[in-house]
Formats: structure tokens, sequence, C-alpha cells
């Protein structure tokens, strides 16, 4: 059969993100595969490098549209980490909230992607319903929907609002009382078990050999989780659990993200209990005369797609003198899908990139 | 832990200098020739998920920094041990005039789009690389975009100074 070169996105219907893959197929068979990334390449690195260390802040959060968050807490544990910035308990407590809230929020977002790939348009409107209501506790808290701005360095930008920890919990049980009618209608759905059962499999063996982290390594049954492996924010004062699977395959990765969902609402609820009074902001020097000793460090942390790092060098100035990102999406986008795409067939394109859980800007940054 | 880390690689090799900045965090330092087999001894030892490699361009010395990001995966399912704690960023220097480099990729396949990123932003090329093409941009650039040189505001100025205003278009033309 004659081999065809086949653009699978920017513009196609099974793609979602600014992202390509070059397809060699025979028939409807994927030969070879290509990642092209590069569509949203805003060179964050390199801005940051112009800019003073708090101007910063409204570039971190763009650099991944649907969970924001992480980056924000990674670059201000960097930032703690290099000018010797101590956080309050209460702080840590409001930072491990807030990032759960969004990694359900991610999720949800996530959820959408998926669903809708696969044609189960009523769940992705759930989905993104639900993450809707999540949008509206992050403005309540911030002031912004997506990019929120809310950790600093030395603590968070403003206490939660009065009364809010009811209304934190009245929308994550709404939330919640949706998930019989995700299970009856696609978790539990011959049609979704037809469709991503034994796609896209992922082994152990490929996952340790090419940086797998996040659901893709927990689907083939390890719990590794950054989390727990190095406790950041109040991760290390709660007791949770984490969800794995043993296949590997597109299945088992979505049923992990579900399972993700219920568990950090469960740890929301215990955090919210065990929240301490005080302070939750310790004062940083004026910022716009902010020198930050010279130095390097790397920290990490878990966001809702796997491992996330950031390295960085300061050399004394106000400014960063090198930041570098190391986002899950990249292993998994550019090395891992590539292997995984081989053999399968062209209608499970969209459906393997969306299990492996790729967002196109955190690849450009 | 990290104590006894820093003793098995002395062992091995003597050249390497390492620091313990802080808890979970070990700094290696060798010279460019060891990196290769200073990661194989390294991911032989348990440390097999190769997380990042980075650049850092330290223009007054006139030499690149490159760090190679290693952490370890879990050897048992269900708990951790002490070595998936600790981070090695293993570093190495090379001359910014000959910006060239040994690939790793025969040691940890993940080492391929960090390395062809490298190579666009920072211009430095990886000998035994398969394939060098563009990542991420899509013009060609004198200086590559990420070396210190290249001013992103002097760039920006000339590259569209020469599109003119549409305030400065001419009253009465088409």
């Amino acid at each position: 059969m004659r081999e065809l070169e086949l653009y699978f996105g920017p513009q196609h219907l099974g793609m979602v993100g600014n992202f390509s893959i070059t397809l060699n197929v025979e028939g409807d068979r994927i030969i070879k595969a290509a990642s092209n990334p590069g569509y949203l390449h805003r060179g964050f690195e390199k801005l940051m490098e112009y800019r003073t260390w708090i101007q910063n802040f409204t570039l971190v959060c763009r650099i991944n549209v649907i969970e924001p968050d992480s980056m924000e807490l990674m670059y201000s544990m960097a930032v703690e980490d290099l000018a010797g910035i101590e956080v309050p308990e209460r702080a840590e407590y409001i930072r491990s909230i807030y990032l759960e809230l969004a990694r359900v929020g991610s999720h949800l977002f996530g959820l959408w992607a998926y669903a809708n790939m696969l044609g189960f348009d009523t769940v992705a409107n759930w989905a993104m319903y639900h993450r809707d209501l999540i949008l509206d506790l992050f403005e309540e808290i911030t002031g912004a929907r997506v990019y929120h701005m809310y950790i600093w360095p030395g603590g968070v930008r403003r206490d939660f609002p009065k009364g809010l920890k009811d209304r934190i919990v009245k929308t994550l049980h709404k939330i919640g009382s949706g998930v019989p009618d995700y299970d009856d209608t696609f978790f539990n759905n011959r049609l979704f078990y037809d469709r991503a059962k034994n796609v896209g499999k992922v082994t152990r063996k490929q996952a340790l050999e090419m940086g797998a982290v996040g659901q893709v390594l927990r689907a083939t049954g390890m719990k590794y989780d950054i989390r727990k492996i190095e406790p950041y924010a109040a991760y290390d004062k709660v007791d949770w659990e984490i969800p794995t699977r043993e296949d590997g395959d597109a299945y088992s990765r979505i049923w992990i993200v579900r399972d993700e969902m219920i568990e950090s609402v469960h740890m929301i609820f215990k955090l919210l209990d065990d929240m301490p009074e005080g302070s939750v902001y310790n004062r940083i020097p004026n910022p716009f005369k902010w020198n930050i000793p010279a130095g390097e460090t790397y920290v990490r942390c878990e966001s809702s797609r796997g491992e996330l790092g950031l390295y960085m060098a300061s050399n004394g100035e106000d400014k960063p003198y090198r930041v570098h990102f190391n986002t899950p999406s990249y292993s998994h986008g550019l090395t891992i899908l590539e292997e995984v795409l081989k053999g399968e067939s062209v209608a499970d394109v969209g459906n393997i990139m969306m299990s492996l859980y790729i967002v196109a800007p955190e690849i450009d940054r | 832990m990290n104590q006894e880390l820093k003793k098995k690689i002395n062992s091995s090799f003597p050249s390497a200098k390492i620091s313990l900045p802080k808890e979970k965090r070990v700094v290696i330092e060798v010279n460019r020739d060891a990196v290769i087999s200073v990661l194989s001894f390294l991911k032989n030892m348990g440390y097999e998920h190769l997380s990042m490699i980075s650049c850092v361009d330290w223009i007054k010395e006139d030499e690149f920094e490159l760090i190679y990001f290693l952490n370890a995966y879990m050897k048992n399912d269900e708990e951790y041990g002490e070595i998936e704690k600790s981070t090695i960023l293993l570093k190495t220097r090379i001359s910014r005039k000959k910006a060239k480099y040994i690939t790793a990729i025969g040691i940890f396949a993940s080492a391929e789009p960090y390395e062809r990123e490298l190579h666009e932003l920072f211009g430095i090329y990886f000998e035994g690389h398969p394939r060098l093409t563009p990542l991420l941009l899509e013009r060609v650039y004198e200086i590559p975009p990420f070396r210190k040189d290249f001013d992103t505001r002097k760039y920006v100025k000339e590259f569209f100074e020469e599109i003119p205003f549409v305030e400065d278009r001419e009253e009465g033309k088409e």
C-alpha cells in the first residue's frame, strides 16, 4: 500500500490545542509520527531575564493555560529558596487547598477535551460546567478566573474571604453529586471501554526509558507522586492516597484522572478543617529594589499532569539570570507520543494524545 | 544518604567536585570529557530518570554550563526510599566559541528533545544526535536567541520599526 504523509493539526477536528503531528500512514495505520510544537512559543524564559523578580509573576502563570497555579507555585518556591524567605503555616494550607482546586479544575478541563474527542458531548459539557463553578471560586479568592497570580514569594496575596469555606464545600458537593452521572454515562460506559482499552499502551519499560511522569507512570502501577516524595506546601500534613492502575493504556490513564479528582476533593475537606489561623504573608523587600543573592536552585512539584520542575539561577541582580521550566508535557508530547502512535490507527490519534494529557503551551513555553 | 553517594562517586571519579547545597540536592561538577561516563554510572546506581537538560550562558566567563537533572524512579511501587528523594544536578562547562558536545541519547532516550531545544536556542551542536531539526522556532537567527548576547529588545525594535505605523500613512493614499 502507498505510504502517505498526513498533517494532523494544528487545524484539525481531532486536535485540541496548538500542536501538530506529522503522520506517515499506510492506509489507516501509522508508521511514523513526528510532533511539531512551537505554535505557541512565546519565549517566556528569555523574557523573564529582562524583567524584575516581581514583574515575572504576570508571565509565569501564562505558561500553562489550563492550570497556571502550579507554575506560580514553582516560581514562588524558587524565589523563596534563593532569597531565604519563610512561608507562614496558614499560607501553606491555603496553597495546598488552592492547588488542589486547580487540579480538579484542570482535570475537568482534561476530561472535557477527552470526552469531546470520543464524541461524548454531554459529558464534555458537564465537565466544562463544573470547571466553571471552580473558576467562580477562583474569582472570589483571587479576583481573576484564569490567570490568578495568587501565590507570591512569602505566602499568598491575600487571605480567604469570609465564609469561603462553606462555599468551597458547597461547590465541591455539587460537583461530587455529578459523579454517579459521570460514571453511568462515561466511565462505566461500554463505548468508552471499547475505544480506550488497550489503546495507546505505554508499558512500564517504555515509561521508564522515555521519562514518563504523572498519570502515564501511575497507569503502570507506580505510586510516583512528588507530593509524597518531596512534600511541599501542606501535603505532608494530611492523609491521602495515590490512585494507580496497572495496564498503562488510555483507559487506565483516564480512570486515574477521575480518581485523582475525588482524592483531591477529600484532601481539600481535610485541609479546610485543619487550617490554622495566622498571617498568610511574610513581607518581602521593596520589589523595585529587590536584588536576590547569587545562587541557583531546582524545585519540583506535582502539577495536574505530572512532575513539574524549575531551575533558576541568579547572579545577584534584580532580575533572574536564567529560568528553565521542566514541564511534564515535554516528555509526554515529544518522546512518548511519537513512540506510542506507531502502529495505531489514525482515528485514535486524538484519543491517545488527550489521554496522555498533553498541553501544548507547556511544551512551547 | 547523599554523603554515601558523594563517597561512591568520589571513589570512581576523583576529579568530580561534589557539593550538597541543601537537603535532597546533590551538585556534581565534572569536566567535559567525564559527563557520559558519570551519567551511565549514575544510571546504574538507580538514577534512571533524566528529567531535564538545561543550559546557562555565562557570557563573562565565555562558557556554557550544561546541567543534567537526574532523579530516581521508585524501585518498589508502594514505598519511597531515600534515593527517590534526591535530585542530582550534573554540571559541566563547555566553550562558547566551539559550542559542540556529545549526545546523551545512548544512555537516556528522553534526552532527545532537550538536546534539540538547546541546539536551537543556544546553538550547541550535539554530536551523534539523529535529528537536530528545528523544534520551536520558525525563523533562522544569526545569534541563537537564548544566548545572552541576543538582545530581544533591540531585535524587536529593528524588526518592527521597518513596518510603518498607521498614523504615518500618507493621506489620500489607497
